[in-house]
């Protein structure tokens, strides 16, 4: 550590171990093929539980967009994908991987993601979703499963709706069995999901920690911290990964202990960072704010009734917020979390990949100001392309909204 | 002829606000995927809300500027109070726009009831059984809303009557696609839309006169070319006019606003609700179902039977499953040797002056 610049420092501990993870992640993902394990491509919130349970090797395309826009690559591989003549309006983690395999490029080595065996994608996100893989399939020429849900946005899960998901999934491991000739077995199953649930409450713990004032979590490290529960939710290391943050963290709220100096004004944010510029939140800690409360980071969690594996699993996967809440189901939770979280303000980042989870944000942003009087203010973006960013009409939008906090005193 | 089907649909507002001083119920919904038939079997009127090319005010401030002309409008028009007469909406789960409409409209629009379907995307087993189960909520929650219950019967005569109004659309389509038909694309389009606005039952004695005109007559088309319209909800008709216009002639179609809307009859069977379920899991897919190749064979086929030379495709900007499917379409279609243009509309007045130096090159290229 001593021979490292101080500035690179990184302000947690558990910062080291996290790399480590990571590393030993993308290590694995480079030699598995090499090894002749079977490898699956995930959605978002598709269940990598499943993975774990049946050994196989899961890989997170959106994951990738992240680290390809944080490495300044997403421009390059959005435009390859458009002149096979995906449009640009479309979502940019889907346009990022698919040029990123058009022109076989990748962060790591220069090299792409290890080629998929199998395919599982959810519908639930969004609508483009099967669109995007049902490509990936036809490209690689691998069997693609998509996991379906067949709840409306803003009414609650029915045991239907349940029962649909949780025999999907039984369905799924079929499938996994089908493809890679590994067996399910329902001890490994609970075991995994024993793990994912423990990791997930564990992360909705260190989430809540935010509500201590000071913050003794920052934003970037909240969003960074994301990776276990992704892509590691249903292995040991991820529990054990937790257990470490959370212990350190609130330690640090025990101690009061500011993540960022001069926290002024606490916010709320929606929905997704910038990966490309994830700066803005040191421009937003410049002006005195700390993003102390959000629903994406905290949608990665969820519990997991064990004793019925099948529908507890389901029930992580419909009733998730993010997915299934409409405005007024939004506007509620936000509110609840503004008080719990003594939130002085909402940030909402109007995303141009995303219509499904952008769309709204506008009666949310109105319905909390009429109820509780609290500010928003809303920015458009795009996640991982950088290319029509505009950091003025950002920072623009922000400074007004700093105004608007400032007044209020 | 096609004059009456438009002026029924340029009337739609009039028409709704007198049945309601009738003391009739009125609902609205947004897509092909609502179970309309289960409307009508509660003594509902089903009318579809649609885009409109009048310029959008209020939507402005409840959408961001990347949703589609189609969600900005239904949404700005309910917004000016243009569907106020409307006392419920049914509505199913199919893009990300039309999931979430059902919620912001709702909070800004008064309306009494709202029966919102959880639709499956997949085409499976499973799936039914499910789509079976969110049919059967809707008709207990339309018994509750109108205080009477909605029997077998009841349903199975709404199946009957819709399923004779697709039967002639589909002889009209296939009218259509004759050798110097006397139905254009663009006509064929109005009585289409006026079927939106239109109770069923007289709806189908329009039909049935069109029908009856239509076999005497032909009407030359020499030297124009065949083309199959694909594509999105869009509401200027302009469009396929123009097309035709500047010597195309559209003998078949994959439109939201078109055969994909009546293409697939119900069953008749015992238990009515799953022929219901059947149907509309089973209905030639909208792009944001899965899978899609059955709607790409479907294409194929109808190339085939109604020689079409080249198929067009009219997409509305930011419909995210029809733009994704732009590269599998052009590609299948490129490898079966048929010529493809690709349109992306915004639904502006006037737009199709734009498309017209493109549809001529095109037509020229095919000559």
């Amino acid at each position: 550590m001593s021979d490292k610049k101080p500035e690179k420092k990184k302000r947690l501990k558990t910062a080291e171990k996290l790399g480590k993870l990571m590393a030993d992640y993308y290590t694995e993902s480079a030699m598995v093929k090499a090894q002749k394990k079977p490898v699956a491509w995930l959605s978002s919130v598709a269940p990598v539980e499943v993975c774990y349970t049946m050994d196989v090797f899961p890989v997170y395309p959106e994951n990738y967009g992240t680290m390809c826009a944080a490495r300044k690559l997403s421009a390059e591989f959005c435009a390859a994908a458009e002149a096979k003549g995906f449009s640009t309006d479309l979502c940019s983690y889907a346009l990022n991987n698919l040029g990123s395999i058009y022109l076989n490029k990748g962060p790591f080595m220069g090299q792409g993601l290890p080629e998929p065996d199998l395919l599982i994608a959810t519908e639930h996100a969004c609508s483009s979703m099967a669109k995007w893989w049902e490509e990936l399939s036809r490209h690689f020429n691998v069997p693609l499963y998509i996991v379906d849900s067949a709840l409306p946005i803003g009414e609650d899960p029915s045991p239907r709706h349940i029962n649909y998901f949780a025999d999907q999934l039984r369905e799924l491991m079929e499938f996994v069995e089908e493809h890679t000739g590994n067996k399910f077995d329902m001890d490994k199953f609970k075991e995994v999901l024993g793990y994912s649930d423990e990791a997930s409450k564990l992360f909705l713990e260190i989430g809540a920690l935010r509500k201590t004032v000071p913050s003794p979590i920052s934003p970037i490290e909240i969003f960074t911290n994301m990776f276990p529960i992704v892509t590691l939710a249903g292995k040991k290391e991820a529990v054990e990964f937790y257990n470490e943050l959370y212990d350190e963290i609130s330690e640090l709220a025990k101690r009061k202990e500011a993540a960022v100096p001069n926290e002024k004004y606490r916010l709320l944010w929606d929905l997704f960072p910038i990966w490309y510029n994830l700066n803005l939140f040191k421009y937003i800690e410049e002006k005195g704010g700390v993003i102390v409360a959000d629903v994406y980071a905290t949608t990665f969690g969820g519990r997991v009734d064990i004793s019925r594996p099948f529908e507890g699993l389901a029930e992580r996967y419909v009733g998730n917020p993010l997915l299934s809440y409409g405005v007024q189901q939004k506007t509620e939770l936000y509110k609840q979390m503004i008080k719990e979280y003594h939130v002085d303000g909402v940030i909402f980042h109007s995303n141009r990949s995303c219509r499904m989870a952008s769309m709204g944000q506008y009666d949310v942003k109105q319905g909390i100001y009429e109820d509780l009087g609290i500010p928003g203010a809303i920015f458009e973006s795009d996640f991982v392309d950088p290319r029509s960013y505009s950091d003025e009409q950002v920072k623009d939008v922000l400074d007004s909204f700093f105004e608007i906090l400032e007044s209020r005193g | 002829m096609i004059a009456d089907f438009q002026e029924r649909y340029a009337k739609r507002h009039e028409l709704a606000r007198e049945w309601k001083k009738e003391g009739k119920k009125i609902f609205g919904y947004f897509c092909g995927y609502a179970p309309e038939e289960l409307i009508d079997a509660a003594g509902i009127i089903p009318v579809r809300i649609l885009g409109s090319l009048d310029k959008v005010t209020l939507a402005d401030s409840h959408l961001q500027s990347f949703i589609c002309a189609f969600g900005r409008s239904c949404l700005d028009q309910g917004l000016k109070g243009t569907y106020n007469y409307l006392d419920g909406m049914v509505t199913s789960k199919t893009c990300d726009i039309m999931r979430n409409m059902p919620s912001i409209w709702s909070r800004n629009i008064e309306i009494p009831f709202v029966g919102y379907i959880g639709a499956p995307a997949k085409r499976t087993k499973a799936a039914r059984e499910c789509l079976i189960e969110e049919f059967k909520v809707l008709r207990s929650k339309l018994e509750e809303f109108t205080g009477k219950s909605i029997d077998d019967d009841s349903i199975n005569q709404s199946i009957e009557t819709y399923n004779e109004s697709r039967k002639l659309l589909k002889e009209l389509y296939e009218i259509r696609g004759e050798d110097n038909s006397p139905l254009s694309g663009s006509d064929f389009y109005h009585v289409v839309r006026a079927g939106f606005v239109t109770p069923k039952k007289e709806y189908n004695k329009m039909l049935s006169s069109l029908k009856r005109e239509l076999v005497s007559s032909k009407s030359p088309r020499d030297g124009k070319v065949r083309f199959l319209v694909s594509g999105s909800t869009f509401e200027d008709v302009n469009i396929l006019k123009m097309i035709e216009e500047v010597g195309g002639s559209i003998v078949a179609d994959d439109l939201c606003i078109g055969s994909r809307y009546f293409w697939d009859l119900a069953e008749p069977a015992s238990d009515p609700i799953r022929s219901l379920a059947d149907r509309y899991q089973m209905r030639i897919a909208c792009p944001c179902k899965h899978p899609s190749e059955e709607r790409m064979e479907r294409i194929l086929d109808e190339v085939k039977k109604y020689r079409v030379e080249g198929v067009i495709s009219i997409v509305q900007k930011y419909c995210d499953t029809h733009l994704f499917e732009y590269p599998y379409m052009k590609d299948v279609l490129e490898k079966n040797d048929i010529p493809f243009l690709y349109l992306e509309t915004e639904d502006r007045m006037g737009e199709e002056g734009q498309f017209k130096t493109r549809v001529q090159a095109f037509i020229e290229m095919l000559r």
